[in-house]
């Protein structure tokens, strides 16, 4: 495995490097249109940061062949946010320092983009995020497009398609207790009332457990039959559901994407088989995903995961909002970005709300022993 | 001693006169400069954040150099006491609208109480254990900020925190915080001089003798700990300001090891090596954002050098620094003159000035000390002997409360000193030294005796530093060695140091001294000085008890001896007739 | 529930209703359900507490002979444990010879970090020597973070069968090898301390540097053994673990922190004290976890550490050891 990653990383050193070659021989002739990224080289995140990379040349190297931003190519400022909040804060700072930058690209994590939030409504120029706290296009914070399904959908649609779909009412909930797992929780427990079907546990745990022996008890007291999670980190992931299936557990789960993610599958193997989960990124979920997962895969030999698809569809939808605006002008892109109609992505289709979420759904796919096979899409109208 | 205030431990350095401001204005000239600089010059977002971090985290590595560096505590839980001022203004600004000012100060209050509580347990703890109850507030504290969402927010984190009116904009903010960071240099600094700052650096250097040399070694400890805490609760409040958002995970662990490892770079004793700690640590990650293309590369350096510097540079930068420019400023300075040392016994109580009753000391089963008597009386030198192992220096430990006696009774001048810990006895009229020299190998022979001097209920001096100098100069004239008051322990032999700590129990003005082993490892020609300068103690009047295995000096000095064996006393009386006493000679050598 | 003003997750009451209607048509009581519960936990606890047990001993050993604590000894478990990954999963040897050599590598790393980061500083106080610690358990952890990436990897268990269902309990069958690996170490640390010349050669050194080497033991090569002893043992807990934990950089770090936390209850210069103290703390983190709150599960050993220290602090079996005056 280490021979691979290093084959790997020197087909991507090539791979980033070769859009800067590029770019300074645009930037030669004239100048070039500039978007800045903040994402993680370091920290806890580097290898999704490496992703997320990936998806925005990816989408870079589709804008300019086909003929690039206002008639100019466009090139990507890249920022180490080190996975921490101070250092997405400086990173976006020292991107901000740049005027000749147009748009930028967020972070995945909801938390960083708080952290930066002030900043970037300071700046008053477009930020794409990924992060999925639904407050953060509810703070009046005009800036801030998203270009994943926000947490109130995966709770809406985990209840939705276990109600529905499964005919489940009895759940049982287990959340992490970080930002992420807690909100997903809230959110979950909430749709479920509207529903009717109110939770029957909701069972939060600290990251990094080592043992979920009480959990999986309390799900089993409860009498759940049908079990709704939202875990952050793949280990506990995988040591939940193999203490799941070793005291017995068999009832249904539907969960937030980890659930689905790869090193998740590859981590609880045969525990995880006949789970579903909502996944913002599912390749067969429409032409464009699929299109955007080969075209992944002829460029970096791996399958794509959510990590890349947000990107490749922000550098999209930001350089078509640009072209449609015909100008660089901040409250001209915003107009363009929030007239954009079932704009086909690779996450999905977008329909920016005037808060600036463009996906208001989410993929249902389920664990075909092993193999992530989608379900259905469910969607929102409001 | 007076405790610190809530944001402004300035106050500790209060009593400073004129002469002392105008000497160090060049600081506040520098400071203003500083200070004007901020708020005038522009810089772009990136680098005003980056300076906002740095002075931020300098404030509180400056909370690290009181704790560790001057009191020599470990304290690994800083990023919490952080952690909890910019909570505290993070949530009052942002959910009740409170001032920041007021916010500022009840966050330093909260860090405070809380400092205070961790110094409470370093009791009983020491080393290891103060580490890892430390490290275990450190993990309660985050654990608590993550799951305790009705209080703060958990992991979402807290929002729109608030500044204060005064300094909205980013520049006036950050002149702010450059203006606190010089206030607070500036005291922290100047801590090390005052009477609290030679009582913590006492603790760090030899607890034990610091003890008995008078400092309330508990109290001050609990004192470095509530300083360290405020400093850190003052940092984070602006913190919080300048960043408007605060969240569960910048003040982890992870970041009291960072702090430590700034406080380290620099030199941990001062904040000057703090300050450059900090800059460094902010600096060069910046500078090497380059470095950081592999994942975990530039933190495995980073440990690297954690080691490295320890190992080669444990003083840090500044330590480093500052070593090779007292090198080459050559010699110390000569100190002033000094007229005779005073000594004034107190005789309050009659003949008697320590009477012991009846005193034991068991380790479990075994009977160190077992029913002692001894009368110590007022004036002269009274010899307590006896062959290895009898219990001597574990009654002399008794006495001085270094140990607790399993039972009986201690009377200094009618004084009941048996409960009491050392310090408190010192304050009493006792002194001692030690058998193993326990001198303050960090400072000067003046600080060492200073430090002796000023021992609670010092009579003699009227108060002030010059009165203390000037008492500690008469002492160490005393023994002999006024001429090298100003320089550093290490540079005396072994008979010079045992004087130096002769100088600084008398400093104190004792009621009875206690001197253990004082002629242990010197040779013929300094024991006859200290038998001189045994002479001349007692001529002043004051009592002394001497535990001794040289039987001239012994023979010569003192007047009257209890000898002890096997923890029991088996003779007493004058000298003469004890040592001819057959028990004794029969436990020194032994029967047919 | 509401404890301290903290609304905790709401424990379901327990009643025959609850319970799902495969099982009530079983027939058991109410009350042999809360024992089967209280039963599952025990095992749990016990496992994982015979985690920390392993590791606490590393720690112990450590301190005994050089009174050093060592905030690396989690990082050890990591290294072990990724060795094993880089051998029995990337090369494909055989699972004994993968063994055999990753604890080898522990050996040598044991070397290493005694000549690189205790050797050194063997003269100085304490504090310098935990700094340097930490700052090796930050290099290790990274270093293997660069060479190996943050995903973590999946280490297969000794035996075929995931475990074997005792009744109502579910017996995992890698616990059950911690278990009993754990037990077999505790016999074998006795004889080899008590019984054994190298064993007591070591005891003498850990209690009185100077005079072991006054009577001819090389404290330098007393010391070298203890730490490679140390990083075995280290080794050996983070591959026995890995199965159930799964590999990941920072596996080594949580449980170092409770493993400490375990021979302070223990008592810390004592090796029974170690024991005791990681099943103690395994047990009342899994009890506390499920009794009262799950999210605080990590603070209840905090806070059992911390009142050991204030009310015990020679914990359950330690001496104090006075300084001499």
């Amino acid at each position: 495995m280490k021979l691979t990653r290093r084959e790997f990383a020197a087909g991507l050193a090539v791979g980033i490097t070769a859009p800067y070659v590029i770019g300074s021989a645009a930037r030669a002739q004239g100048a070039t249109i500039k978007i800045g990224m903040c994402v993680p080289v370091t920290g806890p995140a580097a290898e999704q940061g490496l992703w997320a990379q990936n998806g925005a040349k990816l989408a870079l190297a589709a804008v300019n062949k086909a003929g690039g931003v206002l008639g100019k190519q466009v090139e990507l400022v890249i920022e180490d946010d080190q996975t921490t909040n101070p250092g997405i804060v400086l990173a976006f700072s020292k991107l901000a320092a740049q005027s000749d930058i147009v748009g930028f690209l967020g972070s995945i994590r909801s938390t960083q983009v708080h952290a930066m939030a002030p900043d970037v409504l300071k700046l008053g120029k477009p930020v794409m995020i990924g992060g999925t706290d639904p407050n953060l296009t509810h703070m009046g914070n005009q800036w801030l497009f998203r270009f994943r399904p926000n947490d109130s959908y995966s709770g809406r649609v985990i209840a939705d398609y276990g109600v529905k779909t499964l005919g489940k009412k009895k759940w049982a909930i287990v959340h992490s207790t970080d930002a992420f797992g807690t909100a997903g929780g809230k959110a979950l427990a909430s749709a479920l009332e509207t529903l009717g079907s109110p939770a029957v546990l909701d069972q939060g745990y600290a990251n990094q457990s080592q043992d979920f022996t009480p959990v999986v008890l309390a799900v089993k007291q409860s009498g759940a039959d049908v079990l709704g999670t939202y875990f952050t980190f793949e280990n506990d992931l995988g040591i939940f559901a193999r203490q799941l299936r070793q005291l017995g557990v068999t009832i249904p789960w539907v969960g937030s994407p980890s659930v689905v993610a790869v090193s998740s599958t590859k981590l609880a193997g045969p525990a995880l088989f006949g789970t579903f989960g909502v996944a913002d990124y599912a390749e067969d979920s429409s032409d464009a995903s699929k299109a955007f997962g080969k075209a992944y895969r002829d460029a970096y030999k791996t399958a794509p995961d959510n990590q890349s698809a947000w990107p490749y569809d922000a550098i999209t939808v930001l350089s078509a909002a640009i072209n449609k605006a015909g100008s660089t002008e901040p409250a001209k892109i915003r107009e363009a970005i929030l007239a954009l109609k079932k704009f086909p992505g690779a996450e999905g289709e977008y329909n920016f709300d005037q808060n600036g979420d463009g996906l208001h759904g989410y993929n249902v796919v389920k664990n075909e022993k092993g193999t992530i096979v989608y379900d259905k899409h469910i969607d929102f109208n409001d | 001693m007076s405790a610190p205030s809530d944001n402004m431990p300035a106050t500790v350095a209060v009593s400073r006169e004129k002469p002392m401001l105008l000497r160090h204005l060049p600081y506040f000239i520098g400071a203003a400069i500083l200070v004007a600089l901020a708020a005038t010059v522009q810089v772009d977002g990136y680098v005003h954040n980056i300076l906002m971090q740095a002075t931020t985290f300098a404030i509180a590595v400056f909370g690290l150099s009181v704790v560790l560096g001057l009191c020599g505590q470990i304290n690994l839980a800083q990023a919490a006491f952080f952690g909890i001022g910019a909570y505290v203004v993070g949530i009052g600004t942002s959910d009740y609208h409170i001032s920041y000012w007021l916010c500022l100060a009840g966050g330093c209050i909260v860090a405070l109480l809380a400092g205070a509580v961790l110094g409470a347990s370093t009791l009983r703890l020491g080393g290891h254990y103060l580490a890892m109850v430390t490290i275990s507030f450190q993990q309660i504290v985050t654990l608590v900020m993550i799951n305790a969402i009705w209080l703060t927010h958990g992991p979402d984190g807290v929002s729109n925190i608030g500044r204060p009116d005064l300094f909205l904009s980013a520049q006036a903010y950050l002149a702010f915080c450059v203006a606190m960071l010089a206030l607070v240099g500036y005291a922290v600094w100047h801590l090390a001089d005052t009477r609290l700052g030679r009582a913590m650096r006492a603790v760090r250097d030899n607890e034990l003798a610091a003890g008995v040399v008078g400092v309330d070694v508990f109290r001050t400890k609990i004192y470095a700990f509530a300083l360290s805490a405020v400093l850190g609760g003052l940092a984070g409040g602006l913190f919080a300001g300048g960043f408007a958002y605060v969240s569960p995970d910048q003040f982890s662990f992870a970041e009291s090891v960072v702090y430590l490892t700034m406080s380290l770079l620099g030199g941990v004793s001062s904040p000057i090596g703090s300050a450059i700690g900090t800059g460094l640590l902010i600096l060069i990650p910046e500078w090497l954002r380059f470095l950081k293309s592999v994942p975990g590369l530039y933190l495995a350096i980073y440990g690297l050098s954690v080691i490295l510097i320890i190992r080669y540079m444990p003083d840090g930068i500044w330590g480093f620094v500052s070593a090779a420019i007292d090198r080459l400023r050559g010699k110390a300075k000569a100190p002033p003159a000094a007229s005779a040392l005073k000594l004034m016994p107190a005789t309050v109580g009659g003949d008697i000035v320590l009477e012991v009753t009846g005193l034991s000391k068991y380790f479990g089963g075994l009977k160190a000390v077992d029913g002692v008597d001894i009368q110590v009386r007022r004036g002269g030198v009274h010899a307590l002997i006896g062959p290895n192992g009898s219990g001597k220096t574990t009654t002399l430990n008794v006495l001085s409360g270094l140990y607790k006696a399993t039972s009986g009774k201690i009377l200094l001048d009618g004084t009941d000193i048996t409960e009491l810990p050392p310090h408190l006895r010192t304050a009493a009229g006792l002194g001692r030294t030690f058998q193993n020299i326990r001198l303050f190998r960090s400072m000067t022979a003046l600080e060492n005796v200073e430090i002796g001097a000023e021992r609670p209920g010092n009579t003699l001096i009227s108060g002030g530093d010059a009165a203390l100098t000037e008492r500690a100069m008469e002492a160490l004239t005393f023994v002999g060695l006024g001429s090298r008051a100003n320089e550093l322990i290490s540079s005396f032999s072994y008979g010079h140091q045992r004087l130096i700590e002769i100088a600084r129990a008398l400093a104190a003005n004792p009621t009875l001294l206690l001197l253990d082993e004082p002629a242990a490892g010197l040779n013929s020609t300094e024991k006859q000085e200290l038998h001189e300068l045994l002479k001349r103690i007692a001529a002043q009047g004051l009592t002394i008890l001497i535990i001794d295995h040289d039987m001239t000096l012994v023979s010569e000095a003192a007047q009257h001896i209890t000898v002890l064996n096997f923890g029991r006393r088996i003779a007493d009386g004058e000298s003469m007739a004890v040592l001819r006493h057959p028990d004794v000679v029969s436990a020194y050598l032994g029967t047919e | 529930m509401v404890l301290f003003g903290l609304s905790l997750p709401e424990r379901p009451k327990l009643s025959c209703r609850d319970f799902p209607a495969s099982d009530r048509r079983r027939g058991p009581s109410h009350r042999t359900r809360v024992m089967d519960l209280f039963l599952q936990l025990l095992f749990t606890g016990v496992g994982i507490g015979a985690v920390y047990a392993l590791v606490a001993l590393g720690f112990v050993l450590i301190f005994r002979a050089t009174n050093v604590v060592n905030f690396a000894q989690g990082e050890f478990s990591m290294v072990a444990a990724y060795l094993m990954v880089v051998f029995a999963v990337d090369l494909q040897w055989p699972y004994w010879l993968s063994f055999l050599c990753a604890l080898g590598g522990m050996a040598l790393l044991g070397v290493i970090f005694n000549l690189g980061v205790y050797y050194p500083l063997r003269h100085r106080s304490f504090l310098p020597v935990i700094i340097a610690t930490i700052g090796a358990s930050i290099l290790m952890a990274n270093s293997v973070l660069a060479i190996y990436g943050p995903q973590p990897q999946v280490l297969e268990g000794w035996f075929e069968t995931p475990g074997i269902q005792l009744g109502p309990v579910y017996l995992d069958s890698q616990y059950l090898l911690i278990i009993a690996v754990t037990m077999v170490l505790v016999v074998f640390n006795y004889w080899f301390f008590e019984k054994t010349m190298l064993g007591k050669k070591l005891q003498a050194t850990s209690q009185d540097k100077e005079m072991a080497s006054l009577l001819g033991i090389s404290v330098s090569s007393m010391i070298m053994i203890t730490f490679i002893y140390s990083a075995v043992l280290g080794g050996l807990a983070g591959i026995l673990v890995a199965p159930v934990l799964f590999v990941s950089i920072q596996m080594g770090s949580t449980i170092a922190l409770k493993a400490f936390a375990a021979t302070i209850i223990g008592g810390f210069g004592d090796v029974a004290g170690a024991i005791v103290g990681g099943l103690a703390l395994g047990i009342i983190e899994t009890f506390g976890a499920a009794y009262i709150s799950v999210p605080y599960k990590d603070g209840f050993a905090f806070l059992v550490l911390i009142l050991f220290l204030v009310f015990r602090p020679q914990g359950l079996f330690g001496e104090r050891v006075a300084e001499k005056a």
